[in-house]
């Protein structure tokens, strides 16, 4: 899953995306709105989180042409001013979702995952495959009952492939979804990644790699 | 029956009748008396020469007078009883006609107070908007609108003033709770990241320590002032310049001062915190390399702290705005480690108008803002013969009574 994070309070903003990063997000830092949009124009979000008092362009201006735009990128406003009032409008404008400020991490990342579940409606809460079981909300994978010791980067990358349900999945792809703008697309993060992941999770193999095109399970 | 509640118009109506009443019966009565008097039957009996009446023609002449004069009282009594009748009517009449002239008088008092009665704090634009020609009523309705549109730009600046000041303390409070979250949640937190995080929440709390102090001092100066004690301009700014032209110094500005005595009076700590707030602001806005320039001094009209800095430019039109609380100029945000609230110059406008003193604020050409605020000779320290310009000022004590300038 990826996740823009436009903020213009650069301490927040990076307070936000550490602890959405940890917890196996791929997140990003725009500013101000005119560089979020700019941002949303290029990677295909699935959650933006947006900041309402942005500097150059306001928070509703971008989520009017977030909306706009269509695709399936939800909106979750963030606010200072947390009135009944605000929330309506900001909801109005368009936005799928709306927390006010001060937000507990807690929330702010249900919110994320439940926003990012209704992008993609068929997902079941809990993805299975065979006795491989993954919950996004807990972020814990097992198999045949057994916990398994995945990094969070592991975990994000069974998640959209049991997510992507049989489809092939390219390593571009994976690149988009689960890593970030820190990632470097020329290393062979994906492939060692992917190799971790086929030794945590043990025999028989899951994850077949399909010459030319990707992975798939 | 209820009586009905003694309202203008029936006031009005009762007086309308009741004056009609007594100048109706006025002009009866004195019709009645000239009528009376000259309406008599006079009896012509020639005397002398020709006095050879018969004791008989006198008596029949006698007779027919006594009979005149008793048909005389009849109609003179007739007419009595029909003009009260007419008055009667009349009364009636005229009670009826007071009663929609005084509804028609009052039709736009009664408008007034309907429209009045709706507005609240939720439609404080709407406006009486009374037309017709300009008499008492119009007048009322005018005055009336512009208390309203005092009232609803006191209001606006009110909501505004709550708005920001809820989202100044929301917003490092959020941070406040997404740096100890971080922290708390980390598995893998370590003692040093743990240091970091409260050095961090100290430095927050710090901040957050001036903004309350800057927004209780906004409020108390607004108040008016506790106490009245002389102080001198040019010494509170020798004092801050002391304390802070390191600072200054260190962002390579250059600082010229012209400090003339300017004794005025107040409370010193505001007047201090005055003078800090414009210096703080010119040396912090200002370019690399740019220069402030203090002077004090004493005029003809009570004496001044002029501040002027180089700096961006300034739109001349946003100059205004720059003393209403929690403004920037422009995009300008406020970084991480940055504790101006934009609270400086409002707090700045508070405390001069507490103080009966004027602030004029103009954006330089060249680039930066030139303040100047003016503060009254005060009375009791300068040479009272010379404190006229500015001795009504210094006389009240309440910051309202002088604020009218924006």
């Amino acid at each position: 899953m990826r996740v823009l994070v436009v903020e213009d309070h650069a301490e927040l903003a990076e307070s936000i995306v550490r602890v959405l990063r940890r917890d196996g997000i791929a997140a990003d830092i725009a500013e101000d709105g005119e560089e979020g949009l700019r941002r949303a124009a290029v990677v295909d979000y699935d959650v933006v989180v947006l900041d309402r008092d942005l500097p150059r362009l306001h928070g509703d201006e971008v989520c009017r042409a977030l909306v706009a735009r269509g695709g399936d990128t939800k909106v979750l406003m963030l606010t200072a001013s947390g009135t009944i009032a605000d929330r309506v409008e900001g909801l109005s404008l368009g936005a799928d979702d709306y927390l006010p400020k001060p937000f507990a991490f807690a929330e702010l990342l249900a919110r994320i995952r439940a926003l990012a579940r209704r992008a993609q409606p068929s997902l079941p809460p809990i993805l299975e495959h065979d006795d491989l079981q993954l919950d996004p909300g807990r972020r814990v994978a097992t198999r045949a009952g057994e916990r398994l010791a995945l990094s969070p980067k592991e975990l994000a990358v069974l998640e959209h492939l049991l997510g992507a349900d049989g489809r092939v999945v390219s390593a571009e792809e994976l690149l988009e979804r689960v890593w970030d703008e820190e990632a470097d697309p020329f290393t062979t993060t994906v492939k060692s990644t992917i190799n971790r992941l086929r030794a945590k999770l043990g025999d028989p193999p899951v994850i077949v790699t399909v010459p030319q095109g990707g992975y798939r399970i | 029956m209820r009586l009905p509640s003694p309202t203008v118009r029936l006031r009005l109506t009762l007086l309308y009748g009741a004056l009609f009443l007594i100048s109706g019966a006025a002009l009866l009565a004195i019709t009645y008396f000239f009528f009376r008097r000259s309406s008599g039957i006079n009896l012509i009996v020639p005397n002398g020469g020709h006095s050879n009446f018969s004791r008989q023609t006198l008596e029949g002449i006698e007779s027919s007078y006594a009979g005149l004069e008793r048909a005389h009282e009849r109609s003179l009594h007739q007419l009595l009883v029909d003009s009260g009748i007419a008055l009667g009517i009349m009364t009636l009449i005229s009670i009826a006609l007071g009663w929609l002239v005084a509804g028609r008088v009052l039709r736009p008092l009664r408008t007034m107070t309907a429209t009045t009665r709706q507005i609240s704090e939720h439609n404080l634009h709407e406006r009486l908007a009374l037309p017709g020609p300009k008499d008492e009523l119009k007048d009322l309705a005018d005055t009336v609108d512009d208390l309203l549109s005092r009232l609803e730009t006191a209001f606006g600046a009110q909501q505004r003033f709550v708005a920001n000041a809820a989202h100044e303390l929301r917003t490092p409070m959020t941070l406040w709770r997404a740096l100890l979250e971080e922290t708390l949640t980390d598995p893998d937190a370590t003692i040093d990241s743990f240091r970091a995080t409260s050095r961090r929440l100290l430095a927050l709390g710090e901040e957050q320590e001036r903004l309350l102090e800057s927004l209780l001092t906004l409020a108390s100066s607004e108040r008016g002032l506790g106490r009245r004690e002389p102080f001198d301009l040019a010494v509170l700014a020798e004092a801050f310049l002391r304390d802070e032209s390191p600072e200054a110094a260190a962002l390579g500005l250059r600082i010229d001062t012209a400090l003339g005595p300017a004794r005025a009076a107040g409370d010193t700590a505001l007047a201090a915190r005055l003078v800090r707030n414009l210096l703080d602001n010119a040396v912090s806005h200002n370019v690399p390399g740019g220069a402030v320039h203090i002077r004090t001094g004493t005029g003809a009209d009570g004496t001044f702290l002029s501040v002027a800095n180089d700096g961006p430019p300034i739109p001349p039109a946003e100059v205004g705005r720059l003393f209403e609380p929690f403004q920037r100029l422009g995009t300008e945000r406020t970084g991480p480690n940055d504790d101006h609230h934009g609270l400086g110059l409002s707090i700045v406008r508070a405390i001069a108008t507490a103080h009966g003193a004027i602030v004029d604020a103009e954006a330089r050409p060249e680039g930066g803002l030139s303040v100047e605020v003016r503060f009254p000779v005060p009375r009791d320290v300068g040479k009272p013969t010379v404190a006229v310009g500015g001795s009504q000022r210094v006389g009240s004590r309440h910051s309202g009574e002088s604020r009218d300038n924006p």
